[in-house]
């Protein structure tokens, strides 16, 4: 009576114990999962790194980008439907922002390279009172001293908002041919990471 | 009798490792909470810091305007060494019978440059920032009231310009 009553204990504890186990395994693993999703590249720390991020900054990988309509600085006004089935580089930028300067000669260089592939590179900038005289001519200047000749958009200062309510630059989004925003980089990022997330919405074509 | 007494002991063993068992899962869930997800309310990254303040009245005196960059920001100094970088300034709100604000001191900057342009050689200013104000006032308490305008980065980002409100109370003996 006694070893049936030890035995079929130690079965109840052996069998709770394996359930336990792969209850365990099971809840990592979708932890795990969801940590991965909500990283973003944001940590990396060299020359060419990114911010301190002590702001929420949405995640928008996966989500479709938001569609606006803008005037670029030569006055034409441009949607981002005119880019449907290309892979687009959306770069929101400043002229006070010095780390954006940095990688605007990136993103020319890789609108030539890429170009065969359709890559768009294009820029919104994000000045204050960017039609004032005082400040046209700052990114006039900007766009020299960096040799951009990719589109440059004028914020409407609501496009920021329909990105995640930007309130740090430079943020860069990466959108592939089905207007799917793939990766997104908030701060500046080294150049082979922005070549790397640019090779993924170029790719398929 | 002691057939009884083992298996009650065995129970408890078992409701211990079921315990434990079912207490080792919640870490396993918790341990996703926020990674990848800042959660620190938005802020300037910089602050005014008020402290109490005496001044001779009815001659020309000094009033201190203390602020303070959070570490591993800088703002712009009042003089930039780029006429596309945006410089640290104070408008002073003077309503009518308030004593007059006749300069504002900024110190100098410091030298500084981003790791990822290092030729490139800005002046800020990090830390402890104190400006001092020029006046003259009549007797009693006063308050000086102004706006600082600045503009914040860190080691690779910038943040949009900000107008920070200030309120500083002395007294004029």
């Amino acid at each position: 009576m006694r070893n049936a009553l030890v035995g079929g204990i130690i079965v109840v504890v052996v069998a709770v114990l394996v359930w336990a186990g792969i209850h365990n395994v099971k809840a990592r693993r979708a932890a795990e999962a969801d940590a991965k999703n909500h990283q973003m590249t944001i940590t990396v720390d060299k020359p060419g790194a990114t911010a301190s991020m002590d702001s929420p900054v949405a995640d928008l990988r996966g989500k479709p980008a938001a569609i606006f309509t803008l005037t670029s600085n030569t006055g034409k006004r441009i949607s981002l439907n005119d880019y449907k089935g290309k892979p687009v580089l959306l770069n929101f930028w400043a002229t006070w922002c010095t780390p954006c300067k940095v990688e605007m000669p990136w993103f020319e260089e890789f609108q030539k390279k890429y170009a065969a592939q359709g890559l768009q590179v294009v820029g919104i900038n994000e000045d204050e009172d960017a039609k004032s005289p005082e400040i046209q001519a700052q990114i006039k200047k900007v766009l020299e001293n960096t040799g951009v000749d990719y589109t440059i958009l004028m914020s409407d200062q609501k496009v920021g908002d329909a990105y995640g309510g930007l309130d740090v630059l430079p943020a860069t989004f990466y959108i592939d041919r089905n207007g799917k925003i793939v990766a997104q980089a908030i701060g500046l990022a080294p150049k082979e990471e922005a070549e790397a997330n640019i090779q993924k919405i170029v790719a398929g074509s | 009798m002691r057939s009884i007494a083992t298996g009650l002991n065995a129970l408890r063993l078992a409701a211990a490792v079921i315990g434990l068992l079912l207490v080792g899962l919640k870490p396993a869930h918790t341990q996703s909470m926020n990674v990848g997800q800042p959660t620190a309310a938005k802020k300037g990254h910089v602050d005014f810091i008020a402290d109490g303040q005496s001044i001779a009245a009815n001659q020309p005196a000094t009033v201190k305007l203390h602020f303070r960059v959070d570490p591993g920001f800088h703002i712009n100094s009042h003089s930039p060494k780029s006429d596309v970088l945006i410089p640290t300034r104070l408008t002073v709100a003077m309503l009518p019978g308030d004593p007059e604000v006749t300069n504002v001191d900024f110190p100098a900057g410091e030298p500084f440059s981003f790791a990822f342009e290092p030729k490139q050689k800005l002046d800020v200013y990090q830390g402890d920032v104190v400006l001092t104000a020029h006046l003259k006032a009549k007797p009693g308490q006063h308050s000086l009231k102004a706006e600082l305008y600045y503009q914040a980065c860190d080691h690779a980002a910038c943040y949009p310009p900000k107008k920070l409100p200030i309120e500083q109370p002395y007294t004029a003996k």
